[in-house]
């Protein structure tokens, strides 16, 4: 049609995209959360650690809650008292022998002056692990917990384990530096075998609440990658499981949901969350974490590379840029770094000596420790 | 007072032979009149005597003349031929011969006195007679002068009333004209035409005059005069603004007269009015700008009525049910303007012949195309281009109407200069078909197609694709005047589907459709004329396919997921009576029976009795063969209303019913692009039902051109399904872990002002709207907001519309519409934290938050052609623009993770003032 000339206006669509960041982004209160549960194992250790929900644009890494009075009583009103240990919120208790029947719940009283308290939580006997298995797949090795428990009691469980790994620097030495000065290593100090421990993460629970038996077969508790470093030579696993009531149990599935990615199409809805923890000053204050109280058991396997089919993880991964020193004529031993994050690592013969960057010669600076566990 | 009839053009034989006597007093007529009619039989005594008649052609021609006369007198010869019948005759001394009906004049009284007519109607009708006219003058013969005589005299039963039926029609295309109101004055009945602009109306015997009014067409009246059941067909002549500039309202009168309560009926003509963005009328817009219609934004997949989820709308389009009703992130709807004849909108006093959905139903009624003449339209914007044609197939028997829209947005989104938009597509197209058959008197066939498709890709390499296509059959008969009956058969489809293919690895497919078979069988039966009963069954069959994911690359990686099929059988049969008790008091009461199966082929979890239904406490699961019914649900449904007029113009209504739906959806909102899915009522989640009461108050001012009304409302539902914490929407094969019954409450007040003639027209609308849930489910293991009420995330509180047209001209119009309503409720994240060695997100309470506020302006101004009725082509101009205010309205708020750090966007598009330019033409 002739008109369609006269439709060439100036038009301008918008598709704007612009941060969305209303005032409870950076202004919400921080709520305080109780992450630990109280331990009724024989001479068990309670371990609370307290901190504080940060906003979304808050950038440290967390906001722990120090100076806070920390107890656990039972229901005839008897207290047993936390100390603060270190600057990052953890409460530990004394070596407590709780009545694995009793009931228990936690006081917290802020330094602040805010009190909170949990519901009186019944303590839940936890069986013993039957065994921790693993399996080699196409994905990597996968760790699985087996466990039962004959009076068909205790159906929610939870577990965590501690992956500790022994690994070794890219480049062994057996010269040491301290104050200018190379000196060689004792054994005690060597840093070529490291060991290092980390938690699992995200939420592992399971309940047999759908059999007819109490029996958890085969629950999987992590994957650890085809060719993953952390099996180069042997790891340990030692799993701990604690008995959970069945709220507790909802409630740890809603944590579990909760961590997971967002921004994709297949985003789980927002969760609420609502625990047995209450503020007593200000009962509409929300108050992350549910207390348990239980026996925690534990199984600890081991897994050596020579297990594993084609397992090679890839060599190093610093880049170690060595820097050769020219002997000083007058102490040889007598050394000028050019910065402190280069090490020694050999003297050629009659020649410099060979600097590296520290991290490929020292693996404690990775992050481990040069100690032997004790239960390697 | 001579009229020239033009209908005796078709005059019967006749054989005459005269003789003119001498004396004036004894003039003699000798002639033979065989069928004549009665113009007839004045001209020939006139020719052959000194009489002169005055009489009212349209009253007389009832009459026809089979006399034989041999030198008779006037008299002798009138006497005969009005023996028995209701006309009186006098003769004056200057020959004048008055013929009159009902009733008998005197000539000595004086002349003034004689104008019959005009004492036997009211005041208000005196225009439609121009009594006013010279006697002389020649009236011109209307329909509306014309007393119509309805059964036979003969047929004389002991019955008082009878039933006058027949269609409303518009004179120009032939087309049946839906709701528009045929109604006494005295006493108050009336009727509104059904969906192909039949009427049945049961009224007393004897002499009545009907007003027949519809929008946007001229109001006219037909004289009856009632002996026993009869048809009578009605034209209504399309309203062309060359008089004084009046906007013809929509039911003037029906407002407070019609039983129904909480309807909106728009034709649309008025729809066409309202501008919208890039000057498509759009009927979407238009039901949103409804006192108690909303939407939960743009690019919301429909509209919430009386704070009802989006799935609890019943949209039909001529029956076919629309699952999406929108086009292009909701900026146009899925009905072309160009082929729908009207809108109903029905909020409380649900009519019993509709069920299956808890908040409304919306229908939306297609033209039949133009009987008589081959007719068009087309219109270019900067977006759409459209087309319709429509005319007889056979003349007066059977048309067609054809229309077809489509969009050509991408050259605007690849115009814009940024690159990040240069990959957008947004394309849309509809076409709709429909033929209409007229075999005899008694029945009529109708054969009805929509298909409609949406596509964009919102600059990634997501693309997002939906479709409507329906298809259907009806037919009409009408048993007699007293009853009829509709068949219809059909089958309706919606599908979606999201593509990925941006990385070959994860490159997938998400499929998503319903779909649907139905009958239905309405008869309506009008034995007296204090009762109207409806009667009949619906069936609907439905198979969804709640979703398969599948890979979109030979290369893709991705591993099928295909949910397993459901099926369901949903009938109900329904008897309704409108009553009349007293002219001022009327009653509408029904009752629908429903019945849902369940079957398989299908195979269900079960859960450990008592436990919250999840993943974990799954104990078996159950298979069923295919079309073994595996659960029933059943309900009766009430439905009544009563409306008591206080005066005139006032009038109270109140209303009271009960539904259930057994199909729901689930809106997943925290994506860039919301999705929905369907699901069915199965043996986990139980059947929605709601219950509402409401009040209403209606009065209009200024002879019926002001409407005000004030409605309020409380509702209740139960087994609402809102998601659990964490729920998992899409693909989720055991959904029945995911969701949460609630109860739910709304009440709400609706205000409506409404102006619909005049220079300035239009309306303003304010709703307040209130819709809290509260968790009502004894095995969820969890609750929302500690288990107190939460506000439903479609509450919005306050919604103004505003829509106003100001005639400058015949020619130039200007339109204005503002639109205001509080954001909707949102669940933000609010925090993070670490338990137990996961970092997790804290979300404030469900619902805590609100997105911003909606606000928006637009204008157009309208120029139309030249108003020469015969001219060939009407071309008009429509220009404007959209979001004049240029605010960004929320289109979706969302969140994702970057750099580890949880970031929330807000998207809107068109968040900006848009110009915009409309050319149609008519043709």
């Amino acid at each position: 049609m002739k008109y369609t000339s006269l439709l060439l206006f100036l038009c301008v669509v918008c598709q704007c995209r612009k941060p969305y960041e209303p005032a409870v982004f950076t202004k919400a209160d921080n709520y305080l959360v109780v992450d630990g549960f109280i331990n009724t194992s024989a001479a068990g250790i309670t371990t609370i650690v307290l901190s504080r929900t940060k906003n979304l644009t808050d950038t440290v890494l967390s906001i722990p809650e120090r100076r806070a009075t920390v107890s656990i009583q039972n229901a005839a009103g008897s207290s047993y008292s936390l100390q603060e240990t270190g600057t990052n919120g953890v409460y530990v208790s004394n070596a407590l022998v709780l009545d694995n029947s009793g009931q228990y719940k936690i006081l917290i009283t802020t330094a602040g002056g805010s009190q909170y308290q949990s519901d009186l939580v019944s303590a839940r006997q936890t069986p013993v692990i039957d065994s921790v298995n693993w399996q080699q797949n196409s994905k990597g090795v996968q760790l699985y917990v087996n466990t039962h428990d004959a009076t068909n009691s205790t159906r929610y469980y939870r577990w965590q384990y501690a992956q500790t790994w022994e690994y070794h620097s890219q480049l062994e030495t057996i010269w040491g530096i301290a104050n200018g000065l190379v000196y060689v290593r004792t054994p005690a100090e060597q840093v070529h075998i490291c060991y290092s421990t980390s938690l699992s993460s995200g939420v592992l629970i399971g309940t047999s609440a759908a059999l007819s038996q109490d029996v958890i077969s085969a629950a999987l508790l992590g994957t650890i990658p085809q060719d993953d470093s952390t099996l180069a030579y042997r790891s340990s696993f030692l799993v701990t499981q604690y008995a959970l009531t069945a709220p507790a149990y909802f409630y740890w599935q809603i944590i579990q949901k909760n961590s997971e990615q967002l921004g994709t199409l297949f985003d789980l809805q927002p969760s609420q969350l609502e625990g047995n923890i209450h503020c007593v000053t200000s009962p509409n204050e929300p108050v992350i974490g549910f207390m348990s109280a239980t026996n925690q058991q534990q199984k600890r396997i081991f897994i050596s590379n020579a297990d594993l089919q084609n397992w090679q993880p890839a060599a190093g991964g610093y880049n170690c840029a060595l820097v050769n020193v020219p002997q000083n004529p007058a102490n040889f031993l007598l050394v000028d770094l050019p910065d402190n994050s280069y090490a020694p690592w050999y003297y050629v013969s009659m020649g410099p000596l060979v600097l590296a960057k520290g991290v490929c010669v020292d693996c404690t600076l990775s992050g481990g420790t040069n100690v032997k566990p004790a239960f390697w | 007072m001579r009229y020239c009839c033009h209908q005796c053009a078709a005059c019967l034989l006749f054989f005459f032979s005269f003789l003119v006597a001498n004396g004036q007093d004894t003039a003699r007529i000798t002639a033979i009149f065989s069928g004549s009619s009665f113009p007839g039989f004045v001209r020939v005594v006139e020719a052959t005597s000194p009489y002169h008649f005055y009489y009212d052609s349209a009253e007389t021609d009832s009459i026809s003349v089979s006399i034989q006369a041999n030198r008779a007198t006037l008299s002798q010869l009138l006497d005969q031929l009005f023996q028995n019948t209701l006309f009186h005759y006098a003769i004056d001394a200057g020959k004048r011969v008055f013929i009159t009906k009902k009733f008998s004049i005197s000539t000595a009284l004086p002349p003034a006195f004689f104008n019959p007519v005009k004492s036997s109607y009211s005041a208000a009708e005196k225009n439609n007679l121009l009594t006013d006219e010279p006697p002389k003058d020649k009236l011109k013969a209307a329909a509306a002068n014309k007393l119509y005589e309805i059964g036979t005299k003969s047929g004389r039963d002991n019955k008082t009333g009878a039933v006058l039926a027949g269609y409303v029609r518009d004179i120009k295309t032939g087309e049946g004209i839906i709701g528009a109101s045929v109604y006494l004055d005295t006493p108050s009945i009336g009727v509104n035409t059904d969906q192909f602009g039949y009427y049945s109306l049961a009224l007393a015997k004897g002499r009545h005059v009907l007003t027949i009014s519809s929008v946007g067409m001229k109001d006219t009246k037909r004289q009856v005069q009632v002996y026993s059941d009869g048809k009578l067909d009605i034209e209504l002549q399309e309203y062309i603004g060359t008089l004084k500039t009046v906007i013809v309202s929509a039911e003037k009168r029906s407002n407070t007269k019609s039983l129904q309560m909480g309807v909106s009926k728009l034709n649309i003509k008025l729809i066409k009015q309202v501008p919208v963005v890039f000057g498509e009328a759009d009927i979407l817009k238009v039901v949103l700008a409804l006192p108690g219609v909303t939407s939960t934004g743009e690019g919301s997949n429909g509209f919430n009525v009386r704070g009802g989820s989006t799935d609890q709308n019943l949209i039909l389009f001529n029956d076919a049910t629309i699952y999406n009703p929108s086009h292009l992130f909701g900026f146009f709807s899925a009905f072309n303007p160009d082929v729908v004849k009207g809108i109903e909108l029905y909020k409380s006093a649900i009519p019993e012949k509709y069920g299956g959905r808890l908040s409304s139903v919306l229908d939306v009624g297609l033209q039949d195309g133009n009987k008589k003449q081959w007719t068009g339209a087309a219109g270019i914007g900067l977006l759409t281009g459209k087309f319709t044609i429509q005319g007889p197939l056979i003349k007066d028997k059977t048309s067609v109407i054809a229309g077809v829209r489509t969009t050509y947005s991408n050259w605007l989104l690849n115009t814009v200069p940024s690159d990040a938009y240069k990959n957008s597509r947004a394309n849309f197209n509809d076409v709709n078909l429909r033929v209409s058959h007229f075999i005899n008197e008694k029945n009529t066939i109708y054969l009805t197609g929509y298909l409609s498709n949406d596509k964009f890709n919102l600059n990634n390499d997501t693309t997002y694709k939906y479709g409507n296509k329906n298809a259907n059959i009806k037919w009409k008969h009408i048993f007699n005047n007293k009853a009829y009956a509709v068949f219809t058969a059909g089958i309706d489809q919606y599908q979606y589907g999201i593509t990925s293919t941006g990385n070959k690895v994860n490159a997938f497919k998400l499929g998503f459709d319903i779909n649907q078979d139905y009958f239905r069988a309405d008869f309506s039966y009008s034995p007296s004329y204090r009762h109207t009963i409806s009667y009949g069954l619906n069936t609907i069959y439905y198979k969804l396919h709640p979703g398969s994911y599948t890979p979109a690359d030979p290369l893709s990686l991705v591993k099928p997921d295909i949910l397993q099929a459901e099926q369901a059988l949903e009938s109900a049969l329904y008897l309704g009576d409108q009553y009349s008790i007293t002219p001022k008091l009327s009653v509408n009461a029904g009752m629908r029976y429903v019945l849902y199966n369940y079957f398989g082929p299908r195979t269900f979890n079960n859960y450990v009795a008592g436990l919250p239904r999840d993943t974990a406490t799954i104990i078996s699961t159950s298979s069923y063969t295919s079309g073994k019914i595996i659960k029933t649900y059943q309900a009766p449904e009430i439905r009544i209303a009563f409306r008591y007029a206080l005066s005139d113009s006032t009038s109270i209504k109140v209303s009271f019913n009960t539904l259930q739906q057994y199909i729901h959806s689930l809106s997943n909102t925290v994506n860039v692009s919301p999705t929905d899915i369907w699901k069915l009522s199965d043996p986990h989640i139980k059947p929605q039902q709601g219950q509402q009461v409401s009040l209403g108050f209606y009065k209009n001012f200024k002879s019926n051109t002001i409407e005000t009304s004030l409605e309020v409302y409380y509702k209740r539902t139960k087994n609402f399904l809102d998601y659990k914490s964490g729920a998992k929407l899409l693909l989720n094969s055991h959904i029945e872990t995911d969701v949460i019954n609630t109860r739910g409450k709304a009440y709400g007040v609706e205000l409506l002002i409404k102006k619909n003639s005049g220079k300035v027209n239009g309306w303003l609308s304010y709703s307040f709207s209130r819709t809290f849930l509260q968790v009502d489910d004894p095995i969820a293991g969890q609750t929302i907001n500690k288990g107190a009420y939460y506000p439903a995330s479609f509450d919005k509180p306050h919604n103004v519309n505003f829509i106003g047209n100001y005639r400058i001209s015949h020619r130039y119009s200007m339109s204005l519409n503002v639109i205001y309503s509080t954001g909707r409720p949102i669940t933000l994240p609010i925090g993070i934290f670490n338990l137990g060695g996961a970092s997790s997100l804290l979300y404030s309470d469900r619902n805590q938050y609100r997105v911003p506020d909606y606000f928006r302006t637009d204008l157009s101004f309208n120029l139309d052609g030249n108003h020469k009725v015969k001219q060939r082509f009407h071309n008009s101009w429509s220009f404007g623009v959209y979001n004049l205010t240029g605010r960004q309205n929320a289109y979706s708020v969302y969140f994702v993770q970057e750099n580890g750090k949880i970031k929330g966007y807000q998207l809107s598009i068109f968040g900006t003032a848009i110009p915009f330019v409309t050319y149609n033409i008519k043709f």
